[in-house]
């Protein structure tokens, strides 16, 4: 193991989640610890909690905490601090995403709803254009579409990759092909998401999961994207989640992060320091009466890597394709990857 | 009882009655390197304003620049106005505007030999510290019966008191403690409820007392949110009643109030030169009009 250390630039490591050799960037030396020879030594590792440091088994429980906390007010902080631009970074998330009509989204971290009420809207958007444009009358009954079929009796190709899918076709059951299931590992922050569902009346299309971003309850190839918007820097194994996103994702399936990332442009980065310093703890103290909890978050973002090693640690948990998108000029970034 | 026809509000200056103004650092904008070294304690190399920095004081101590006060002063007045259930933001108010009251309250308390005990064994009034059951089994009449009473009828505990974030003194900061947790002792004495009316009474008590620039904007800007015929009252009889009893009254801030619930409340006042609340005339629609134009 220790020769292997030595060897610097770039080697091949079997990533942990596809077993498939990755041609590294990273220095392999400059690496922290990994996670075997600790196991070996039995010695607690820390973490960081903002600019605390903290074991990591205290790290969930803290941001369980802090999420808590801020839940009920969550929505008017976000757009109290980010005044509103937070809405417009979802939408060209969703833009980004641009997801068909029969995706299954695995939206991680999604707490009070913003990216699954994103998706609900533009699959009906999605079906309303298709509707007006093809004259929705494909497949109204698939024991009358056989026309340009076979008349052996036999299902033709179409019919065989989607009856199992699809069931029988009618327009209103289209859209519920498309599903999305919003986890979160906060009770809180979903019970505030089943109230604003419940007010924009999208109750039924939505379903609503406890559970750890680290070890999802979900089967293998389950779900066709996989989204987490603003949550992934919460997580305390980073890689981990990774991992996770990659197994539940079925071959082809899209990786999309949302998340707040580094300014290189200096004058913007000085700028967005003295704010999020300066003003956002204050705006937690005086709206939501939560001054440390949102020192917590601006000082979580600075310790969150930057785009480029974000991507590589994308790269390494086995997808491919891995890019990114700067938001507001790197304030927020996109990062995408496929399992293919 | 005459009503005035003008109010005469002489409102003391702390800032240039206090002994030793100790100027406190200049530190304008906080960096981002400063919150890192409170949690790592380390040095991130050589910071321009590494010796004007300070570290928490005490616990629930949250180190402020200038800048943030002035944010916070402005935000948690406008809130304060708005929602006025929101008593953490009058809280934050008061501990940001009152650093140079609170010293003027210090000298006083140190120039008093029950004001320095106080300071030296520093007691707090909480449900933990202060027996509610012992207080109502006083005899009726006594401060500390009367003190039950009043937090009964008003539906209100010791406990809900915020804890002090924004001083950067620690000595200070239980001093403002201090005050936060006799308020409801004052209101007793004054014998004042805690609606809007009795809170912006006891407030303008508060301010003649402690010089406290946040009890002065709650005695101003807390009649907004009252009705025409409360507002006449609290300006003929609550307000300057409050102002003359502010000044009448011994320093408030010098009383042992734990070693003396056991005193009749009366006497009590009597030493403490607390005069007895003012008498207002009930305000029926068919007196309403000619009271109103007196």
């Amino acid at each position: 193991m220790a020769a292997l250390r030595s060897v610097s630039l770039r080697v091949g490591r079997i990533c942990r989640c596809s077993n498939r050799i990755t041609v590294s960037r990273r220095n392999l030396s400059e690496q922290t610890s990994s996670d075997e020879t600790d196991k070996e030594e039995g010695t607690e590792r820390s973490t960081h909690f903002g600019f605390e440091s903290i074991n990591e088994s205290e790290k969930t429980g803290k941001v369980h905490e802090v999420f808590s906390n801020v839940a009920s007010k969550y929505d008017i902080m976000n757009d109290a601090m980010s005044l509103g631009v937070h809405r417009l970074w979802k939408d060209r998330f969703m833009q980004v995403l641009d997801p068909l009509p029969g995706t299954r989204l695995l939206d991680v971290a999604g707490g009070t709803g913003d990216i699954a009420f994103r998706f609900v809207n533009w699959i009906k958007q999605k079906e309303q254009q298709r509707r007006k444009t093809s004259g929705a009358e494909f497949r109204l009954n698939p024991l009358e579409t056989d026309e340009s079929g076979s008349d052996t009796g036999l299902p033709s190709a179409e019919d065989y990759l989607y009856s199992e899918q699809r069931g029988d076709l009618s327009d209103t059951e289209e859209k519920k092909d498309s599903k999305v299931i919003i986890c979160d590992i906060n009770q809180s922050m979903l019970e505030v998401g089943k109230e604003r569902a419940k007010k924009l009346g999208l109750e039924d299309d939505l379903v609503w999961v406890t559970g750890n971003a680290e070890e999802l309850p979900f089967p293998d190839n389950s779900v066709d994207a996989y989204t987490i918007a603003f949550g992934i820097r919460n997580v305390t194994h980073i890689e981990k989640a990774l991992c996770e996103a990659y197994r539940v994702l079925t071959p082809g399936g899209r990786f999309l992060c949302l998340e707040f990332s580094q300014v290189s442009n200096p004058l913007i980065s000085s700028v967005y320091d003295l704010y999020s310093f300066q003003v956002i703890p204050v705006l937690g103290e005086v709206i939501a009466s939560d001054w440390k909890s949102y020192q917590y978050l601006v000082e979580s973002i600075r310790r969150f890597p930057n785009q480029e090693d974000f991507a590589e640690m994308i790269r390494e948990a086995g997808f491919r394709m891995v890019t990114y998108d700067n938001l507001t000029s790197g304030v927020a970034a996109i990062h995408s990857g496929f399992k293919i | 009882m005459a009503a005035h026809s003008r109010i005469f509000l002489p409102f003391r200056f702390a800032i240039f009655t206090s002994q030793n103004i100790r100027l406190r650092p200049r530190l304008i904008l906080l960096k981002a390197e400063h919150y890192s070294r409170i949690s790592h304690q380390e040095g991130v190399g050589a910071s321009p304003h590494a010796e004007e920095w300070t570290p928490p004081l005490y616990q629930e101590h949250v180190p402020t620049s200038l800048f943030q006060k002035a944010l916070l002063t402005v935000g948690s007045a406008a809130v304060a106005i708005t929602d006025p259930y929101r008593h953490d933001m009058i809280a934050v108010l008061g501990e940001t505007t009152g650093y140079y009251a609170l010293m003027r309250i210090r000298d006083q308390m140190k120039a008093d030999p029950v004001g320095q005990l106080i300071l030296s064994e520093r007691p707090r009034i909480n449900t933990r510290t202060v027996d509610l059951e012992e207080l109502r089994n006083l005899p009726e009449g006594t401060f500390g019966r009367e003190y039950v009473n009043w937090l009964d009828r008003n539906d209100v505990t010791p406990d809900s008191r915020a804890p002090v974030k924004f001083i950067d003194d620690e000595e200070l900061a239980y001093v403002i403690q201090r005050y936060r947790e006799i308020h409801d002792l004052f209101h007793t004495l004054l014998g004042m409820p805690t609606n809007m009316l009795g809170e912006c009474t006891v407030k303008m008590f508060e301010a003649v007392q402690t010089g406290l620039p946040m009890c002065a904007m709650g005695a101003v800007f807390g009649p907004l949110r009252l009705s025409s015929r409360q507002r006449w009252k609290l300006r003929n009889y609550y307000i300057p009643w409050a102002v003359r009893a502010g000044y009448s009254a011994k320093c408030l801030m010098n009383v042992y109030y734990e070693k003396r619930f056991h005193e009749p409340l009366e006497e009590l006042k009597a030493d403490l030169k607390i005069p007895p609340p003012p008498q207002v005339p009930k305000s029926t629609s068919s007196n309403y009009s000619r009271l109103y134009k007196r």
